[in-house]
């Protein structure tokens, strides 16, 4: 119902339609798309060794695409669409029953729990959990040992290392939970009655599952298949230490060129291919899925002949009286049985990373048979170890107390309470670190405290950036659509796409240009306050990718609500600013804490970007880590990681509870984080 | 420039000494005695701090420069992963020196390139890199290192001069000797009952026995270099006829059989992943450590120097352009090139540090270093090994790389 009041407040109110997501261009246009127009330009260029930027732009020529084309890059290209298609693969047919089973057979209670322990794995670093996979695929390592032991298999070993096989199970791995909660979404939000219907109408179970509950779960589907398909093409991390010579993937050799050869040009040629076959092989993808569909909607004289088989079929065993071919519904289990192998899988690497932190061995992924606890010494300085504990403890151990103390009085409103346990937490973490000075003196073994911490704060103001850029663009995009969204969710789109090592040369390349620019370059060049340069340009690298995340799950979350409460509030008197505080930011507000969420995890674990542009003092876990994986590497690591783990969930549970204050339900929290 | 200039003498040495007691009595306070001895004593690999610390008690007989020059601030480093003893660029060095430091690492000599010259040339933040030798040149010309005041490290004098003025910088006015080693390869004897010698048995051997459970460096120039030094041909080679026929061999020949490019393999030896692999000697020592940690027989592995010819790199120390803090880096330098550090650094790395008289000190200071002689090498042997020459070949090693592991995938 449009009156005429209506129209000429919203033409007062709404100048560019793009407004909200200024914030956004500017910051893509400026840490985005003009670095990267650089590299483009460079793969033009000629090598030149001798500068410091080693680029000839003297004579362009289209000479390094043709280079680009020849057998190697196309063989190693064809194997990581491969392992990639396959995984995404993998990951939905394995994914799928675990979301099933939390979408429609289990109680509210359940579904967070089996969503909290498919995100969990995930707050361990991403380097390390890979790396511990090299522990049970070992051919001398007990799992091996014992299946040689068992007659299973010969006397070699298992013999996964250094194959694709062993990159293929570990990319499942890393990748499965950006699958399953996009598919949890989906289907959580498909109307039960739909289901009903459809068997009231005498479908079986598949015809139901195929004809309407797999249909209405594509948009998760798709999403899902997003999330894992286009990190997967673009990583190389898991193939580097996994892969050997058979498991190598584009990401590798790109990153080769820029570093290895110092041959921009080239390696800025190959990903400049790299992203548009990615993206075609993503339209054919999608071409292929709109062909079944079509199929399915319009429907052949044999399709039709088939589905009314099936019907038939159907209706005649019910009319039999046998529901299904078993007498005993066997399907709940075995979603459950199946769920609970996913989740120890999910769980495997981590408990083998704990394990080795006690390893009296000088190699993380070799036990010595010797348990110790000497790695654990070293990161915390020896004896100041336990003091440090004894405090926390105390502190926790009051906060309690007192809780259960004062549930006794009934003045004490109930608000109050609820936070008491927080609030002795962070209580025991601030004022026991000031009474240690542990801040400073706990992590006290090569740098390792400082880049736990700097972790920390990079990606801190990394997904505060994040969340502010993603979600005024995201309202921006859901509420102000025109022609320039189309611009926009194309760059977007371009970020989550273009390889790391590409943004992470251009950034690097780009930052000191930035450094004399007037007031812009001044916290790039001299830092501000406690944070040096180097952490501001973490929060920018950080930020790209992570803000592109929050855009579209912003979106996606308002894209299913009108403007009528928008509408209703500036009927009844409102400013726009008012309306946007008071209807849309409670409106998103879930959307802008799982994405930030969401952010947190990716911010914390960027490696590639973050090596580049970090300085000294500046390093962060994953940026020290992935140093020391050339090398060997020691299980004081492991210690670094288990310490990373516990401070992430610490504050993963602090959020939490924040947001369930706040009244949002389980699924709603796994809704927003997983974009629907 | 204010800092403290002072020769030490036994005694202050004794004051570095006592605090080291000091720590561990701290530790002991805590209840970690029994942990740490255990650690200590069933440890015999000597990369812990715990066995390297036990032999700081001795000070090398003899005529050696001790000077240390005392600074302040934060010393930031970037070198390789697992490179030095943590108490020396750690607790020792700022006890010692009075500054507070921070390690990061990086995986080549590449990365470390791409990392100071994306930069811009502005500062990075670090004080101390660590290049190998050849990459000087380029760094020089490209203005990524500074020169040393040399009158601030007066303990060069401690380097042996066959490891000073090296063809990539004459008078040691970028950069000085960390350590150096040289490439060989180490086999599991069970696995392959041929004995191997050369790096012409090493090909055989990968494209035979070892066929796919052989690993080659993860570097263009050594993985070329296999081919080179096999067939007595220059490793620095440009002759365009050589480098087709390195490529048709590694490419179409060599490459089916490698399992994988790995610099590193040490810790894979012991997993069990490979029996045959082109190894630096450091890390092939390593293995020997490891391949036991894992329950493994070490006694079942051989070691080979790579002949007839191989490769001899030599790590050094250089402070990077705009370093902010330049002063503490030379202290630190001068500092890590007195013997008794220079010996704890070698027990950790098991690679040669260049000091004078090695045997000399390695008898007074480390007579328990086990596997010496897959660190010290016979002036014959030294004399087939020989340093890379960066040219213009090295794109079309790089290529030669690539294609092999394409090839190696396929």
């Amino acid at each position: 119902m449009d009156s005429p009041g209506i129209i000429s407040f919203r033409r007062k109110v709404r100048g560019p339609k793009f407004a909200l997501a200024l914030p956004s261009i500017i910051w893509y246009g400026l840490f985005f798309v003009v670095p990267i127009a650089f590299i483009v330009v460079y793969s033009f260029g000629t090598k030149d060794g001798s500068k410091l930027i080693p680029v000839d732009l003297g004579h362009l020529s289209g000479a390094n695409y043709a280079n680009v084309f020849d057998e190697t890059f196309f063989k190693v290209f064809k194997s990581t669409l491969r392992i990639s298609a396959i995984a995404t693969i993998a990951c939905l047919l394995i994914g799928l029953p675990v979301a099933y089973l939390a979408a429609f057979k289990v109680a509210e209670k359940w579904k967070a729990i089996i969503l909290a322990l498919v995100v969990v794995p995930s707050f361990t670093s991403f380097l390390i959990r890979t790396v511990a996979w090299r522990i049970p695929l070992a051919p001398n390592g007990f799992f091996s040992q014992w299946l040689v032991d068992m007659g299973w298999i010969g006397t070699q070993g298992i013999q996964v290392l250094e194959t694709p096989m062993a990159v293929q199970v570990a990319i499942v791995y890393n990748y499965l939970g950006f699958m399953i909660l996009p598919l949890f979404v989906a289907l959580d939000r498909i109307d039960v009655r739909m289901r009903e219907a459809s068997k009231d109408l005498g479908a079986g179970r598949i015809a139901t599952f195929f004809g309407v509950t797999l249909p209405l779960a594509g948009p998760g589907i798709i999403a899902g298949v997003l999330l894992t398909f286009i990190p997967m093409c673009g990583d190389y991390v898991t193939a580097t230490i996994l892969g050997g010579a058979k498991g190598n993937m584009i990401g590798s050799m790109i990153a080769s060129q820029f570093s290895g050869a110092q041959n921009w040009p080239l390696g800025s040629a190959m990903a400049v291919l790299m992203i548009g076959a990615v993206l075609l092989s993503m339209v054919v993808g999608a071409a292929l899925v709109w062909l079944v569909m079509w199929i399915v909607k319009h429907p052949s004289p044999m399709t039709i002949r088939v589905k009314h088989a099936w019907h038939v079929r159907s209706v005649a065993r019910m009319r039999a009286g046998k529901n299904s071919v078993l007498s005993f519904d066997f399907l709940p289990i075995l979603l459950k049985a199946w769920t609970a192998l996913v989740l120890v899988f999910l769980f495997i690497p981590i408990g083998l990373v704990v394990a080795h932190s006690f390893n009296g061995g000088s190699s993380f992924t070799i036990w010595s048979g010797q348990p110790g606890t000497k790695w654990w010494d070293e990161l915390f300085a020896g004896s100041v170890m336990w003091s440090v504990i004894a405090r926390f403890v105390v502190f926790v151990v009051v906060g309690i107390v007192t809780r259960i103390a004062l549930g006794r009085t009934t003045s004490i409103s109930k608000r109050i309470l609820n936070w008491t346990g927080p609030v002795a937490f962070l209580l025991a973490f601030v004022v026991n670190g000031m009474m240690t000075g542990w801040y400073e003196s706990i992590f006290d073994f090569a740098s390792i405290g400082d880049a736990i911490r700097n972790s920390f704060i990079a990606a801190f103001g990394a997904t505060i950036l994040a969340v502010f850029l993603g979600g005024f663009a995201g309202v921006a995009l859901a509420r102000r659509p025109g022609v320039w969204t189309k611009v926009f969710m194309a760059s977007v789109f371009l970020i989550l796409v273009t390889p790391e090592i590409m943004d992470a040369i251009a950034l690097a390349t780009w930052f000191p240009r930035v450094a004399d620019f007037p007031i812009i370059g001044y916290p790039f060049k001299n830092g501000w306050g406690p944070f040096n340069g180097g952490m501001n340009k973490l929060w920018v690298g950080q930020s790209l990718y992570a803000s592109a995340v929050v855009t579209l799950i912003v979106r996606a979350r308002l894209a299913g609500l009108d403007e009528s409460l928008e509408e209703a509030a500036a009927d009844l008197g409102a400013t726009p600013a008012r309306a946007f505080r008071q209807i849309t930011l409670p409106l998103i507000s879930s959307a802008l804490v799982a994405g930030g969420l969401l952010s947190f995890t990716l911010c914390l674990d960027n490696a590639v970007i973050s090596t580049l542009i970090s300085e000294a003092g500046s390093t962060t876990f994953p940026v020290a880590l992935i140093g020391a994986t050339r090398s060997t590497i020691k299980p004081f690591w492991g210690v670094g990681a288990v310490m990373l783990f516990c401070v992430t969930l610490g504050a993963l549970w602090f959020v939490t509870v924040v947001l369930r204050r706040s009244g949002s339900s389980s699924s709603e929290i796994a809704a927003t984080l997983a974009g629907s | 420039m204010t800092q403290e200039l002072r020769i030490l003498a036994p005694d202050s040495f004794r004051e570095k000494l006592n605090r080291r007691a000091f720590i561990k009595a701290g530790t002991a306070t805590a209840g970690m005695a029994v942990v740490l001895m255990a650690c200590g004593s069933s440890d015999s690999a000597p990369d812990t701090t715990e066995a390297a610390g036990g032999d700081g008690a001795k000070l090398a007989s003899g005529d050696w420069s001790r000077v240390i020059n005392k600074s302040s601030g934060t010393l930031a480093m970037y070198t390789w992963g697992d490179y030095d003893d943590p108490e020396l660029v750690g607790a020792l060095a700022e006890s010692n020196l009075d500054v507070k430091m921070k390690v990061d690492y990086f995986g080549s000599n590449e990365d470390l390139i791409t990392k100071l010259s994306a930069g811009g040339g502005k500062s990075s933040g670090f004080d101390i890199v660590v290049p190998t030798g050849p990459y000087i040149v380029q760094m020089v010309e490209k203005g990524l290192i500074q020169k040393f005041d040399k009158s601030l490290i007066p303990n060069m004098v401690n380097v042996d001069p066959a490891f000073l003025g090296q063809a990539w910088d004459k008078n040691n006015e970028y950069s000085v000797c960390k350590n150096w080693g040289c490439t060989g390869f180490f086999y599991d004897t069970t696995k392959i009952k041929k004995e191997l010698n050369t790096w012409q048995d090493f090909l055989e051997a990968c494209m035979g026995e070892a066929s796919g459970q052989c690993s080659l460096i993860d570097a263009a120039p050594n993985f070329a270099g296999a081919y080179f030094w096999a067939n007595g041909i220059d490793w620095n080679t440009e002759d365009k006829a050589s480098l087709d026929a390195a490529e048709k061999f590694l490419v179409d020949e060599l490459a089916p059989h490698i399992k994988a490019f790995d610099s590193y393999p040490s810790t894979k030896l012991a997993e069990g992943a490979y029996s045959l692999s082109q190894a630096w000697n450091g890390d092939a020592r390593q293995a020997y450590f490891r391949i036991k940690d894992a329950g493994g027989t070490p006694e079942n592995w051989r070691w080979v120097l790579g002949g007839p010819d191989t490769e001899l790199f030599m790590d050094t120390f250089c402070i990077a352009a705009g370093a902010p803090n330049a002063e503490a880096a030379h202290a630190w330098i001068n500092w890590i090139l007195i013997p008794e550090n220079s010996i704890q650094d070698l027990e950790y790395h098991g690679y040669h540090t260049g000091m004078k008289d090695m045997e000399k000190l390695i008898t007074e200071l480390a007579p328990d270093l086990v596997k010496g002689e897959i660190i010290f090498f016979s002036a014959e042997e030294v004399k087939t090994m020989h340093t890379q020459v960066l040219n213009t070949s090295i794109d079309r090693l790089v290529d030669i790389l690539n294609k092999a592991k394409s090839k190696a995938g396929a």
